[in-house]
């Protein structure tokens, strides 16, 4: 069998791709029961959950795609991840009104280890490893080319 | 009506606490997913599935928690999680390959944890 070449997936991505993939299942199946069984009971709290559960399986994806349109769009989804756990932590903790019922964002992430918080910081962390090693890449390619002639 | 044993879930804790035990020590000592590993996701699966149908029963018999839809969701993903990460770790060929199964041991036993919370039938 031919050896893929590395990627986001490959590497401590392994487990950044298995992390995520356990929030985007945790997240979304937690929020879709909420949703479905008692959404009138907290709709703010359970809406932002479900949107977390979006944002989780988005950078699941990207993640284990690797290129680097999915690069793009995995920074993009850590990001809004990272600034979204920041802000529902803090409106959870100063409206406990609006959260009455934890979800995965809630006390930054505290329901769940604090893994919500870290986690976008070292997914934002490793897809910079990788859009710096593209880049040295595109500076190394025209001397290789050079080479071939 | 019989309780759930609390044998078995004790047991998933214990499984999968020391599988991520094992898993961590080979992701510290550089090495792939080996037999070793595998067998011993293989054992947790295996009383998963036995927790499983021991809820079933006790369903069927007419017990029910609190949120059932709640408790439906853990029954199925409790026995998919170790899977997936059983082939995602195994395909990877450095030490992040017992990493991934780490994690899928951490889970099982926190998800062991939080169905007695759900369903405090289910004695651990």
């Amino acid at each position: 069998m031919a050896t893929r070449p590395d990627s986001t997936k490959t590497g401590p991505g392994r487990l950044l791709v298995a992390v995520y993939g356990l929030f985007a299942l945790s997240a979304s199946a937690r929020a879709g029961v909420q949703i479905a069984t008692k959404f009138s009971h907290a709709p703010v709290a359970y809406l932002l959950s479900a949107f977390a559960g979006v944002v989780y399986i988005l950078a699941t994806v990207t993640l284990a795609n690797g290129s680097q349109t999915a690069r793009r769009i995995a920074v993009v989804s850590c990001s809004v991840e990272l600034a979204g756990v920041l802000a529902v932590g803090t409106w959870s903790l100063v409206d406990r009104a609006t959260f009455p019922d934890a979800t995965v964002w809630s006390g930054y992430g505290s329901g769940y280890g604090f893994v919500p918080l870290v986690l976008p910081v070292f997914g934002l962390l490793w897809l910079r490893r990788w859009s710096r090693r593209a880049g040295a890449r595109r500076t190394i390619a025209p001397s290789e080319r050079d080479m071939a002639r | 009506m019989s309780s759930v044993n609390g044998a078995v879930p004790t047991t998933i804790i214990v499984a999968g606490l020391a599988l991520a035990g094992y898993a961590l020590l080979m992701t510290a000592l550089n090495r792939r997913v080996g037999f070793v590993l595998l067998a011993a996701l293989g054992v947790l699966e295996i009383l998963l599935l036995v927790l499983v149908g021991l809820i079933v029963a006790r369903l069927v018999g007419g017990g029910r928690p609190a949120s059932l839809a709640t408790l439906i969701g853990y029954l199925i993903a409790m026995p998919i999680v170790p899977v997936v990460a059983g082939f995602w770790g195994a395909i990877e060929r450095s030490r992040w390959g017992p990493a991934v199964y780490a994690a899928a041991g951490v889970v099982a036993a926190v998800l062991m944890v939080r169905l007695h919370e759900i369903w405090p039938a289910i004695r651990v």
